[in-house]
C-alpha cells in the first residue's frame, strides 16, 4: 500500500474513532453539564430566596401558617419553607420525589437550612428532573454538527498537507527509480525538497548511482584494456604455433601435438573477442541506426547455421511474420543476438528434434521474437544465472553457456530489449525477447 | 613479390616473415615507422603488411605518409584495436585489407593472394589440382571440360587447401576460415569433416583424388 494512502487512512480512521467516542459520551456529558448547571441555578435560586427573605422576614411568608410553599404552573419549580424544630442540616442537593397537588414528580431539591431568631426552617428549593434534560438533545444535536464539521475541516487539511509533504518523495520515486536503465548513465538533479529526510535519501541514491556507474565503467575499462593486451601476446603466439606446423623437421605426433594446442589457444581467442565484442557493446561503438525485418534476420541467422541443423537432423521453423520491422538498431548486433540464441537451441537440442523461431504483438506495449526448442532444457535452479559471464552449465555435456548468452544479454540491454527464459527440464527452452513498441518500424 | 612487415612486437614479425617466406615472399621486416620509413626509400614492395599500434607514431598516419611514398603497394592493415572506426578509417585511406589480431597466418597469406588475383585481372586464374582445374574467378571446378557442382562453403575449402597446399591445416584453422568469427570450436570443426566427405565423393566420381590427404588427430592436407 502506498505511504500517502496509508496515512490518509490512518488520519481519517483516527478522526473517525474521535466522532464515534464523541456520539457515545455526548448524553452523559451533556447530563452532567446540566445537572451542574442545575445545581448551580439551584443554589443561586437559594440566594435570591434567602435575600427575599431577609429583607421581608420569614413571618411575612408564613403569615401564621407552619409552612409556606409555592410552584409555578407547570409545577416545573417549586419553593417551600417550614419550620424544622431543633433540627439542622447542612446543604444538601439530591434527586428525589414530590408530591405536588396529587401529583408525584421528580425533582433536583436544594435543602438548607435557615435560622430565624430562634427558629429553624428548612428550606426547599425544587426543580423537576425533565425540565433539566430539557435541551439536553439540542444541545448533543448541535455539539456533534460542530465537531463533524470540525472533523471534516481537519481531515481535508491534514490531507492535502500530507500529499505536499509526500510529494517529493513521489518525485524521487519518479525520477530516480522508475524507469532507470542499468547501468545509470546519466546523473540527474537533486529534488527540491525541504524536508531533511527526503533530502538524505535523495542524495544517497544519486551518490549510489554514481558509485554503481563508476564501477561499471571500471570494469568495462578493464575488460577493454585487459583483452586488448591480451590479443598481442596471444598472435604471437598463434603465428608461432602455426610455423611450428609447417616444419619440415616435426614429427607426426609432434604436430598432433601442436594442433592440440593450437585448440586451446583458439580457445582462449575465443574468449578474448567475445570480452572485446561484450566491452565493444558497452562502450557503444555500435551505431544503432538500422532497420530490419525479423524474419530476414532469422533467415540469414539459419543461412549460417544450415550445416549445424542438417547434421544433427533438428527442423527448423522461421514463423516470424514478414512485415515486422524493427528500427534504431544495429544489424550485427541483431544478427548476433539470434545467431547466439538460435545456435544454442541446436547445440543443446536433442536429435531429430525441432527448432521454432515466432512472433507476437502486445499492441502499444511490445513486439516479442520467441525462439522455442525442444532440447535438453535449463534446471530451474541455473535460470537466473545463465545470462552471467563464464556461467557453465551444471549438465555434463560441454563447455556449458560460456559467453555466447551474456553477449546476448548485452545486446538486448544496449537495444533497451527484455529477455525473458522458460525452460523445462528435458523438454526445451524457449527464450524470448521483447522489443518496446515505439521501436516498431511503420 | 616483395613485402615489407611494419610491426613493433618482433616476434609477431618474424613469424609472419618465416611463414611468408616458405610461400616464396621476400620479407623486410621494420620495427618502427621510422624504419618503414627508410626501408621504403630503397625499396620498392609488392605487399605492405602494417600495424596500427605501432610505438612512434599513429597508424593511421603511418598509412597517409606510406600511401605517398609506395603509391603502388597492397596495403593490408594489422591491428589489435579491433575498432570498427580504425577499420573504416584504414579502408578509406586506401588499404587494401585488414586483419584483426589474434589472425592466423593462413588468413594473412589467403587475401594476400586474392589482392593478388584481383590486380592481376583475369589472367590465367585457373590451377591444376590433380586432374581437376580450379577456376577463382568463376568458383568452378572442372574435370575434363565437365562441371563438378561443389557447394559454397566446399568450394571455399577446396580453394583454401589448394592455396595452402602441401601444408598440414587443422580442422580449427580449415572451420575458422569457413566460418570466420562464427566458428564454434570444437563444434563446427566436426562438420569439416563431413565437407571434405563431399568433396571427396563428387570428386572421386571422375578420378582418383589420393592428393587430399586426411592427417590422423589433426586435419587434412593436399599434397602435389
Amino acid at each position: 500500500m502506498k505511504l500517502l494512502t496509508k496515512l490518509t487512512l490512518f488520519i481519517t480512521l483516527s478522526k473517525l474513532l474521535i466522532v464515534v467516542l464523541f456520539v457515545v459520551m455526548l448524553p452523559l456529558l451533556v447530563n452532567r453539564v446540566s445537572f451542574q448547571y442545575t445545581n448551580y441555578y439551584l443554589g443561586e435560586q437559594k440566594k435570591k430566596v434567602l435575600a427575599v427573605i431577609q429583607k421581608n422576614g420569614v413571618d411575612y411568608y408564613l403569615q401564621g401558617d407552619s409552612a409556606y410553599g409555592s410552584y409555578t404552573m407547570l409545577k416545573e419549580e417549586y419553593i417551600s419553607l417550614f419550620p424544622a424544630g431543633n433540627q439542622v442540616v447542612s446543604d444538601t442537593i439530591e434527586t428525589s420525589q414530590r408530591i405536588v397537588d396529587n401529583d408525584t414528580l421528580n425533582y433536583r431539591v436544594l435543602t438548607h437550612t435557615l435560622t430565624y431568631g430562634h427558629q429553624h426552617y428548612l428550606l426547599e428549593i425544587g426543580k423537576t428532573t425533565a425540565t433539566i434534560g430539557e435541551y439536553n438533545h439540542l444541545l448533543q444535536r448541535f455539539t456533534l454538527y460542530i465537531l463533524i464539521g470540525l472533523i471534516a475541516i481537519s481531515i481535508i487539511a491534514d490531507l492535502v498537507y500530507t500529499n505536499v509533504l509526500l510529494r517529493p518523495l513521489a518525485r524521487i520515486v519518479r525520477t530516480k527509480l522508475v524507469d532507470r536503465k542499468f547501468p545509470f548513465k546519466e546523473s540527474l538533479p537533486p529534488v527540491k525538497t525541504s524536508t531533511s529526510d527526503f533530502k538524505y535519501l535523495d542524495n544517497s541514491l544519486i551518490s549510489l548511482m554514481e558509485k554503481i556507474h563508476e564501477a561499471f565503467d571500471k570494469e568495462r575499462e578493464f575488460t577493454s584494456n585487459a583483452s586488448h593486451e591480451l590479443m598481442t601476446p596471444i598472435s604471437i603466439l598463434q603465428t608461432n604455433i602455426e610455423n611450428m606446423m609447417v616444419d619440415e623437421s616435426i614429427s607426426e605426433a609432434q604436430q598432433e601435438k601442436i594442433s592440440a594446442m593450437m585448440k586451446t589457444l583458439n580457445r582462449l581467442k575465443k574468449i578474448v573477442h567475445s570480452l572485446l565484442y561484450i566491452s565493444r557493446i558497452e562502450n557503444d561503438q555500435f551505431a544503432k541506426n538500422d532497420t530490419v525485418n525479423m524474419h530476414t534476420v532469422v533467415t540469414e541467422v539459419m543461412d549460417e547455421l544450415s550445416h549445424r541443423l542438417e547434421i544433427n537432423d533438428i527442423g527448423f521453423t522461421n514463423s516470424v511474420s514478414m512485415n515486422a520491422g524493427v528500427k534504431q538498431v544495429n544489424h550485427d548486433l541483431v544478427f548476433q543476438l539470434l545467431y547466439n540464441l538460435i545456435n544454442n537451441a541446436i547445440r543443446y537440442n536433442k536429435p531429430n528434434g525441432f527448432i521454432q523461431v515466432m512472433d507476437q504483438y502486445t499492441p502499444g506495449e511490445h513486439y516479442t521474437l520467441l525462439i522455442k526448442d525442444t532440447g535438453i532444457g535449463i534446471p530451474p535452479e541455473e535460470l537466473t544465472t545463465i545470462f552471467n559471464r563464464f556461467k557453465k552449465s551444471g549438465q555434463q555435456g560441454g563447455e556449458g553457456y560460456g559467453l555466447g548468452l551474456s553477449i546476448v544479454k548485452s545486446i538486448a540491454l544496449y537495444h533497451e530489449f527484455e529477455i525473458k527464459v522458460n525452460s523445462e527440464l528435458g523438454k526445451g527452452t524457449v527464450f524470448s525477447i521483447e522489443i518496446p513498441w515505439q521501436m516498431m518500424a511503420d | 613479390m616483395k613485402v615489407l612487415i611494419i610491426e613493433d612486437e618482433k616476434a609477431m614479425a618474424k613469424d609472419m616473415c618465416t611463414f611468408l617466406e616458405k610461400s616464396f615472399y621476400l620479407c623486410d621486416i621494420a620495427y618502427s615507422a621510422n624504419e618503414g620509413n627508410n626501408l621504403m626509400e630503397e625499396n620498392q614492395y609488392d605487399f605492405i603488411l602494417l600495424d596500427l599500434g605501432l610505438p612512434d607514431k599513429d597508424g593511421l598516419e603511418v598509412l597517409n605518409e606510406t600511401k605517398k611514398m609506395c603509391p603502388n603497394a597492397a596495403y593490408i592493415i594489422l591491428t589489435a584495436r579491433g575498432d570498427l572506426d580504425d577499420r573504416i578509417k584504414g579502408l578509406d585511406l586506401g588499404a587494401d585489407d585488414y586483419l584483426a589480431k589474434p589472425f592466423s597466418l593462413l588468413e594473412l597469406q589467403s587475401r594476400m593472394q586474392a589482392i593478388t588475383r584481383r590486380r592481376s585481372g583475369n589472367n590465367d586464374p585457373l590451377i591444376e589440382l590433380g586432374d581437376f582445374y580450379l577456376d577463382l574467378n568463376k568458383r568452378a571446378v572442372w574435370f575434363e571440360k565437365k562441371d563438378i557442382e561443389l557447394s559454397r562453403k566446399e568450394f571455399d575449402l577446396l580453394s583454401y587447401m589448394l592455396l595452402h597446399k602441401n601444408r598440414p591445416l587443422t580442422r580449427f584453422q580449415l572451420s575458422e576460415h569457413i566460418w570466420g568469427n562464427f566458428s564454434d570450436d570444437e563444434y563446427d570443426s566436426n562438420y569439416i569433416d563431413v565437407h571434405i566427405k563431399n568433396i571427396r565423393k563428387k570428386m572421386s566420381v571422375h578420378a582418383p583424388v589420393d592428393w587430399l590427404q586426411t592427417l590422423r588427430g589433426i586435419g587434412y592436407k593436399i599434397k602435389i
